[in-house]
């Protein structure tokens, strides 16, 4: 249980690291689907109990793994998928109109 | 050109001072809550009880559309709204971001791996109640057909095989058999998206036909995300 949770704090320190430093807006988009990969890989720990089966009960079984959670994976992978589409279709429209996707540059053309 | 002066470094040194500070919280959090293992209440009922209420033997299924179909529908919205969005954002013109030309072995095995896919998407569509799937694996499996399509065969090819228009009727469509289903549960005299407290017959769990409208709301689902994601795909590598 504790190697998952430290993995979480690991990963999303690792996304914060890279939204804020990177100045590529692709590179900050990875980012923040690292964050969300976290997010998964925390909500998917928080369900699991040691030696239970995955929550399909065709047959008689002892123990299995909490199913709330993988349900509210699944609605943020769908969420995390859009987003990520929906940010890289602005990425095109600004790399279309300033030439660039660095963040400093943009900022500097301003003004 | 990138700023290089004292002030931009400063910036630097302040954001990894923050970083820090921010890991260090998040670190002890989760070292505490990961001693946190007791069952809540809500999980332990849904296990106890998931498979008489909704007549689903999968009971990620079963809380995903019959216990929090409402979140569902949103979930279906945000691919909706999203599809919408980027072919309003995005240029219509026909020319492909990548043309690469591939030798025959490219073309060949994917010609021979598409059918295997369409196969195993329904199924993960249509068993989504038995087994390991759901309305939305498979329905992104379904997607990658015309995406693979679209890589090695072009965008014109593909949407003279699959065309836009189709596309977005079959997610409009989707969208509105979803609100359909949903009222049908109104009109059984319960409410929004009511499956199992309906009344309706659950039939024998565990069988291809049971667990009331969650097979329909699987088909509806993958369709939806199926048509959803291809014409997100399809936006994203237009040029103009």
């Amino acid at each position: 249980m504790l190697p998952a949770y430290i993995t979480t704090g690991i990963l999303i320190i690792l996304g914060i690291y890279t939204i804020l430093i990177k100045e590529n807006l692709i590179k900050i988009v990875i980012g923040i689907n690292i964050i969300e990969s976290a997010l998964i890989l925390l909500l998917i720990s928080a369900g699991f109990r040691p030696g239970a089966a995955a929550p399909i009960l065709n047959q008689e079984l002892e123990q299995v793994v909490d199913p709330l959670p993988q349900a509210l994976a699944l609605t943020a992978i769908v969420i995390s998928a859009s987003t990520t589409a929906f940010l890289l279709a602005i990425i095109i429209k600004i790399h279309k109109r300033y030439g660039t996707c660095s963040i400093h540059e943009i900022k500097n053309l301003r003004g | 050109m990138i700023n290089k002066d004292s002030h931009g470094s400063f910036i630097t040194w302040y954001k990894k001072i923050l970083i820090l500070i921010l890991g260090g919280l998040l670190i002890t959090i989760l070292y505490h809550i990961s001693e946190f293992t007791v069952i809540p209440e809500i999980s332990s009922h849904y296990i106890h009880h998931g498979v008489e209420e909704t007549g689903a033997v999968n009971l990620v299924t079963g809380i995903l559309f019959d216990y929090r179909a409402f979140d569902t529908l949103g979930e279906a919205t945000v691919i909706l709204s999203a599809a919408a969005a980027l072919a309003f954002l995005l240029p219509k013109r026909r020319t492909p971001l990548l043309q690469s030309e591939f030798t025959i072995i490219v073309y060949q095995i994917i010609s021979l791996i598409l059918p295997v896919m369409a196969i195993m998407g329904v199924y993960l569509i249509i068993f989504g109640h038995l087994s390991p799937g759901g309305g939305f694996t498979g329905g992104v499996v379904l997607a990658t057909i015309p995406i693979l399509l679209t890589i090695t065969y072009g965008i014109s090819y593909t949407e003279q095989k699959v065309p836009p228009s189709y596309k977005s009727l079959v997610e409009n469509v989707g969208a509105l058999m979803f609100l359909i289903a949903g009222f049908m549960g109104i009109l059984r005299g319960s409410t929004f998206l009511a499956s199992g407290r309906s009344g309706i017959s659950l039939g024998e769990a565990g069988t291809l036909i049971s667990a009331g409208i969650i097979p329909h709301l699987n088909i509806i689902v993958g369709l939806k995300v199926g048509a959803g994601l291809s014409t997100i795909f399809n936006s994203l590598i237009k040029e103009e």
